[in-house]
């Protein structure tokens, strides 16, 4: 999956796959994880987001099944 | 000698197995009389007897006329002569049998003479012979049956190719009668794969019909294909889970052959241990069960975080108002009802940790294995396994040896299945899956006496080009290219029928030994089908675009030499549902020359929802 680098002080680049609904996000420190269902406008509304690392703390975390890749 | 009636002319030219012929001044033009027959001269496709000593030399006429001067004469003699272009083919000594190939050449001088009904008698062989089987006659001469080898025919595979119209069905059928003459081949078996449903009629006497929605009361069998007799991969393609990632996929398989390892440790079966068993092997277990556990563990929510040490014991279900947990019903694909996820708090409900991205898949599995549609496949019948929620999972009532025989082993030579229930969405890969169910038979039973070795068995492929296409990945294809490549060792023969040859896999046609090419118009099939033909003969070929309906040229293994025959057409009730509907039907009964009649379309309706063309409100067919 492709990843867009973004600026922020925890997360890396963040890719999405509208087929399989699945959010990729690279953390500062190099540990990728795959957050799954996650529906397309989440993914569009972390890109808008001013602090991408709040915005996954409060909406994405806890809120879809996840794998570390 | 010229004088004899047969004479035609001399030979002039002979380059390789072409020859050109220069006709006799004298000889007539037209008809010729000999023994109180009448013989055309100079028709194409007629064929042309060549004496040298005690050898005859047979060739076909492929071109007549000023066209067939040889090149080098063509200044000193634009027409002048007439010609004839003769393709050889075979060799007999005088008064024995035919053979194929040539020994010796002829040179300029030799005569050449008409092929007369006593030539062709010794030719195309004795219609007595017990291998042969009599499809029509000669087009040239009617008192010589057409007579194809069915050793030949069965296990060098054959393609039936022709226009819509052209009489492929009516071929087929005149076939399979002949091959099921239960006086003559007793122990015949045959399968059609029938995606339209037209060889009801034709063979309804000597064929078991299986059917999806079978209608029991016309003697139909019920079509059932338990989901786990198919291979892991042909599983997949059949579910939702035929997109899955690598890693998920890997699971599903552990996940499967883990649901095997423990129905077969409830029942054991002969010839497979659980240390032998593969995610392949064909053991029940239970689709449902693999759908249930799946849903409990992605779907799940749970009192403990994924982090923590999650189970069936943390899992987050809800309870009725009897306080019993909903834990839903795995044969209804009701699932277990969970508690919703919570931000906080003291009983914080959790998400499942479960590390697989297949959870929409496990919700369209749920819908798929509700859908009424497929339950030929998930909920075969007997071959059913059931699951139950208090691990009172059940082994399925039958095992596949009694699928097999009721297949090929039932007691009527032709097994009709039927697939014009089957859902549009996974036709091809069932088509793939049943080829590759009964190959696979076959070759492990090669040396019992139900294996194909000892009693072969044909395939006809009907409407191939529907789902062998060229360049084509799709199960059916490979399936049938391994049929056609490897099934004569295993006695297993595919018969091909096709109105576009030129969508078949090209690799799929040219093993077919015997051609049956009747009238076919497109210039891309023909050419598709001259040049998969083994033999060089397209001045024959030449001729499909003006054969008449029900006349076929066959060239290949099954017959001595190619020959254009008439085909018989089978009797009134044998003939197969496929001639198209009349737009001004004669008789008055249908067509639009009918008066107009009442319609009932609460009717059509009916049998669209029940999926069931000839559903009556008597017979109650099946809802």
């Amino acid at each position: 999956m492709n990843r867009t680098p973004v600026s922020s002080s925890n997360v890396v680049s963040i890719g999405y796959d509208p087929g399989s609904l699945t959010l990729e996000v690279e953390f500062t420190g190099g540990s990728v994880y795959q957050y799954f269902d996650v529906p397309e406008a989440v993914y569009q509304e972390l890109m808008r987001a001013s602090s991408k690392g709040q915005f996954l703390h409060a909406n994405v975390k806890n809120n879809y099944r996840y794998t570390k890749v | 000698m010229p004088g004899s009636p047969t004479h035609l002319g001399t030979v002039q030219d002979v380059q390789g197995a072409t020859i050109s012929v220069a006709l006799d001044k004298d000889t007539v033009s037209g008809l010729a009389f000999i023994d109180g027959h009448g013989y055309r001269i100079g028709q194409i496709g007629s064929f042309v007897r060549i004496s040298i000593g005690f050898t005859d030399l047979f060739g076909v006429v492929s071109q007549i006329g000023a066209g067939a001067v040889p090149e080098a004469l063509l200044a000193a003699q634009p027409y002048g002569y007439r010609w004839m272009k003769v393709q050889l083919i075979g060799e007999g000594q005088r008064g024995g049998r035919f053979k194929r190939g040539i020994s010796q050449y002829p040179t300029i001088g030799d005569e050449a003479h008409l092929v007369t009904e006593h030539d062709l008698t010794r030719i195309y062989g004795m219609p007595d012979a017990p291998n042969c089987v009599k499809v029509g006659s000669l087009a040239s001469a009617e008192s010589i049956p057409a007579l194809i080898d069915i050793d030949r025919l069965v296990t060098r595979h054959s393609a039936v190719v022709g226009t819509t119209g052209a009489g492929k069905s009516t071929t087929v059928a005149n076939l399979l009668v002949s091959l099921s003459d239960p006086t003559r081949y007793p122990s015949a078996r045959v399968i059609i794969l029938d995606i339209h449903g037209e060889y009801h009629a034709a063979l309804s006497d000597r064929a078991t019909v299986f059917r999806v929605n079978a209608d029991e009361s016309r003697g139909e069998k019920p079509l059932f294909i338990p989901y786990w007799a198919l291979s892991f991969d042909e599983l997949l393609r059949v579910t939702p889970f035929r997109s899955v990632g690598d890693a998920d996929r890997a699971a599903l398989a552990e996940k499967v052959k883990e649901l095997r390892i423990k129905s077969l440790q409830k029942q054991a079966r002969n010839g497979v241990t659980p240390d032998t068993l593969t995610v392949d092997t064909p053991i029940p277990f239970s689709i449902h069960r693999l759908w249930y556990e799946l849903y409990r563990y992605v779907c799940s929510t749970h009192t403990v975080g994924p982090g923590a040490n999650q189970s069936e014991a943390t899992e987050a279900i809800e309870q009725d108002s009897n306080g019993q947990p909903l834990l839903g019903d795995i044969m209804g694909v009701s699932p277990p009802k969970y508690r919703p996820i919570t931000s906080g708090g003291a009983n914080r409900v959790f998400l499942s940790g479960a590390q697989l991205n297949i959870r929409r898949q496990i919700l369209a599995l749920e819908s798929l294995l509700r859908d009424t549609r497929y339950d030929f496949l998930f909920r075969p019948g007997p071959w059913c396994p059931t699951a139950d929620i208090q691990n009172l999972d059940a082994q399925p009532a039958e095992d596949l040896d009694t699928l097999l025989r009721s297949w090929v082993g039932g007691d009527r030579p032709i097994t009709i299945l039927d697939l014009s229930g089957v859902p549009v969405s996974i036709l091809l890969d069932l088509i793939g899956v049943l080829i590759r169910l009964l190959f696979d038979a076959l070759f492990w039973a090669r040396f019992l006496p139900e294996g194909g070795r000892l009693r072969p068995l044909l395939f006809v492929l009907e409407e191939a080009h529907a789902y062998l296409n060229t360049g084509n990945d799709c199960p059916a294809s490979l399936a049938a290219r391994r049929l056609v490549k490897e099934g004569r060792k295993y006695g297993v023969g595919a018969m091909i029928v096709s109105q576009r040859p030129a969508e078949i896999d090209p690799t799929i046609l040219s093993q077919c030994g015997t051609m049956f090419a009747m009238r076919l118009a497109n210039a891309t099939d023909r050419s598709h089908v001259t040049g998969t033909v083994s033999d060089n003969l397209e001045g024959l070929f030449n001729m499909l675009p003006a054969l008449r309906t029900g006349e076929a040229i066959i060239v290949g293994e099954a017959v001595q030499l190619p020959l254009r025959a008439m085909i018989e057409a089978p009797a009134k009730n044998r003939q197969p549902d496929s001639h198209d509907p009349l737009v001004y039907d004669p008789s008055s009964e249908g067509g639009w020359n009918r008066p107009k009649q009442t319609e009932d379309y609460p009717k059509v309706v009916e049998n669209w929802r029940s999926e069931n063309p000839r559903r009556t409100p008597t017979s109650g067919g099946t809802p």
